[in-house]
């Protein structure tokens, strides 16, 4: 009786996430088995559709041998470790202050959550006005402080172009990890904050030991999100530079963007769409080990 | 009530109402359906930019009344998508990638030989007296293998635009003519925040990105992108005098400009008195007379473009309407273009929007010229080469050089580095193609 109630209930169960199955597989399975497929052929647009022809992996041996991918490989390595680390401190210290008593006035909370809420494309024109050579507003400031003596050209020089879309994403990017790592702090029982005092632990030594250790689980999370979403990026590149100067903010995302859509090279922009997805699986992997409840040995 | 009619009516009679009965109202159906229908309306789908952009009415404020007159005398509803105008060869790829009808009529600019399979071969179905009053170049970018696949609408070469108060303040009373004169206003021009030059060499690619601007200088000095046989020919001293003469502006040009991705930024520049010259489309006469944005109404010029060895020359925007393959609705969609190429309508486009027409009868009609006198400085320009060298991989061949273009113009490379490093990756992405 209870084997065939429990086989009831499976098959109930079964029917029930059916739809769920349904649609992940149309609108996530589907596309990336598509994708991968694409990234086998050479694809024209010849009428009627698409012409494909597979080719095996040409595409991806001209990828690994094309300069501009690798320059852009690196680009985007360097870009999401700078992102994260930056994001990661930054955050850990607004974060800090808005657990403190007097940071805890929600007027502080709704301010942070404003760069969050911007839509990517309004953050991004947003970003482009503040660094407009003639008329922005950084070297206005700059300039009235007397920190530059001439109005720089943001945008303008390959090295300081990419560390100027690194920083507008930077800006974007820490309201969410600090509510993140703000839930975390407001986990630490105060217990231990007490017991660490009665033990002679100064502040610093309560922020290593209580602190940091309590917040390791959201910071590792926060590390992998935060590589997901930098690696990611396309609006900003898109309106502010859309590559230049000289293809130095081409990061990964933007190039696939670029040869499946601009030059048409559909097959070759897939290839590097799926180079990107690996990456951004790998990460997600992690995210979900760490996420994933830990198995107590029996009789702990 | 209900006795009466069981004691009256049996279950076989009443089976035989019910079957004539039906047998009626099928008989009724299918004549009505054999009458003739009161014809529906036709949705036609048509993909343009959205203003300032140039647009037809309906998405433009012009010409709305007629517009409407169109529409209920062919029984037609023109249902638009009007996306901002980076998004437009995005959504046409899609759309033919698909292989499904999407659009009737869509926008095209120098995108034609890409997508010219997906086109349909309309346009000797125009009348003929509409043909004739278009400027026999301005099919040379929407013809591919020998088919007209669109008509360019407008009339939108690059011209020279320059601060007549500006160039009065050095003792300069005409804008200048040629190169040298160019370089040495610029110079002049240059200091106390003050630019000579101006212009948006932030996007490498398609018309109105830098390599677009390279192809100026090139015609201007007498070189082409490509020989008879469709291979790339810029590797040559032509091709490095145009990229040096940019070169050798930038000290005088605003340096800004490198990292302009739009020509609105570049136009902004200059409207606002900061720059002294600049080239740019038609458009930007009616941009720089509006007192609400521009501090230099009444105050600019412009002019044919400066002429390098061989003479002046431009390029070509190649705005266009073309007709989908896979349209439904081809004749109505032909109609619907040469609607828009009417003389009255044309003259509505440029009177209202800026955007000049590419009828001749229209382009010298002295109102016309009166309201908007850069018109005739458009039409002297385009006596003078204005080929954008549009291929299938327009997008892609432009990326390669503007990209080169870009190092150049920040110092990290020659000129002769440039051409020779961009002639290498065009003819690899020929080489592809083929």
């Amino acid at each position: 009786m209870s084997n065939e109630f429990n086989l009831k209930r499976k098959q109930m169960g079964i029917w029930f996430t059916l739809p769920t199955v349904i649609i992940l597989i149309l609108v996530l399975i589907y596309p990336i088995f598509a994708s991968i497929v694409l990234s086998f052929q050479k694809v024209r647009f010849l009428g009627q559709g698409l012409s494909k022809e597979f080719i095996g992996i040409a595409n991806y041996i001209s990828i690994f041998s094309n300069h501009t991918f690798q320059s852009a490989f690196i680009r985007s390595i360097y870009f999401t470790a700078i992102e994260v680390v930056a994001i990661l401190s930054l955050s850990l210290l607004a974060a800090l202050l808005l657990n403190h008593p007097i940071g805890r006035h929600s007027f502080f909370r709704v301010v942070l959550i404003i760069p969050w809420a911007l839509s990517p494309v309004a953050n991004a024109v947003l970003w482009k006005w503040i660094y407009n050579a003639n008329y922005g507003i950084l070297n206005f400031i700059l300039y009235s402080l007397g920190i530059i003596h001439e109005y720089v050209v943001w945008l303008g020089k390959p090295w300081l172009a990419l560390n100027m879309i690194l920083l507008a994403d930077i800006w974007k990017g820490i309201p969410f990890i600090t509510l993140l790592l703000l839930a975390g702090l407001q986990n630490i029982p105060n217990y231990l904050y007490r017991a660490a005092k009665l033990d002679g632990a100064n502040t610093w030594q309560q922020f290593v030991h209580v602190t940091f250790v309590g917040l390791k689980t959201p910071l590792v999370i926060s590390a992998v999100l935060q590589s997901i979403w930098a690696l990611k990026v396309f609006d900003l590149i898109y309106v502010l530079t859309k590559g230049s100067p000289a293809d130095s903010t081409v990061l990964l995302n933007y190039l696939a963007w670029r040869e499946t859509f601009s030059n048409l090279d559909i097959g070759y922009g897939a290839a590097i769409a799926n180079i990107l997805f690996c990456m951004m699986f790998l990460l997600a992997l992690a995210y979900i080990r760490i996420l994933r409840p830990r198995q107590t040995r029996r009789g702990e | 009530m209900n006795s009466y009619i069981n004691s009256k009516l049996s279950r076989r009679e009443f089976l035989k109402i019910t079957a004539v009965g039906s047998a009626g109202l099928a008989m009724s159906q299918f004549l009505s359906g054999c009458a003739p229908k009161k014809s529906e309306k036709v949705k036609m789908n048509v993909l343009v930019p959205a203003a300032p952009d140039p647009a037809p009415p309906g998405v433009a404020k012009f010409a709305e009344d007629a517009f409407a007159t169109w529409q209920a005398e062919h029984n037609v509803e023109v249902v638009y998508e009007a996306p901002p105008w980076p998004q437009l060869h995005d959504k046409m790829a899609t759309s033919f990638a698909s292989g499904k009808y999407t659009y009737d009529v869509m926008y095209n600019c120098g995108w034609v030989p890409e997508f010219a399979d997906y086109l349909y071969d309309f346009v000797d179905k125009l009348p003929a007296d509409l043909i004739s009053d278009l400027p026999t170049s301005s099919f040379s970018t929407v013809t591919w293998k020998g088919k007209k696949l669109g008509v360019v609408f407008t009339l939108s070469l690059l011209t020279l635009f320059y601060n007549k108060e500006h160039l009065e303040s050095i003792g300069v009373k005409e804008p200048p003519k040629t190169w040298d004169e160019l370089k040495g206003v610029a110079k002049e021009l240059t200091g106390g925040g003050r630019y000579g030059w101006v212009l948006n060499y932030g996007a490498p690619e398609g018309i109105g990105g830098v390599a677009s601007y390279w192809m100026v200088y090139l015609q201007q000095v007498g070189g082409k992108v490509y020989d008879e046989n469709g291979n790339p020919a810029f590797n040559n001293e032509a091709g490095v005098d145009a990229l040096q003469f940019m070169m050798d502006l930038m000290p005088y040009t605003d340096p800004g400009s490198i990292s302009y991705v739009g020509i609105n930024d570049a136009t902004n520049v200059f409207a606002s008195g900061q720059a002294s010259m600049m080239m740019n489309w038609p458009f930007m006469y009616t941009a720089a007379s509006d007192p609400s944005t521009s501090k230099v109404v009444g105050k600019f010029g412009t002019a044919i473009l400066p002429a390098g060895s061989a003479g002046s020359a431009s390029i070509d925007g190649t705005d266009a309407y073309t007709i989908a393959k896979l349209s439904p609705n081809q004749d109505l969609a032909t109609k619907l273009i040469e609607f828009y190429l009417d003389k009255d309508i044309q003259k509505r486009q440029v009177l209202d929007t800026g955007w000049l027409p590419i009828r001749m009868s229209v382009l010298n009609d002295p109102e016309v010229q009166e309201k908007a006198p850069n018109a005739a400085v458009v039409l002297e320009q385009a006596k003078y080469p204005y080929d954008s060298f549009v291929t299938p991989d327009y997008n892609a061949v432009t990326t390669a050089i503007g990209v080169e273009i870009q190092k150049a113009l920040s110092g990290a490379q020659t000129a002769a580095e440039t051409i020779q490093n961009a002639f290498d990756q065009v003819t690899e992405i020929i080489k592809k193609r083929q």
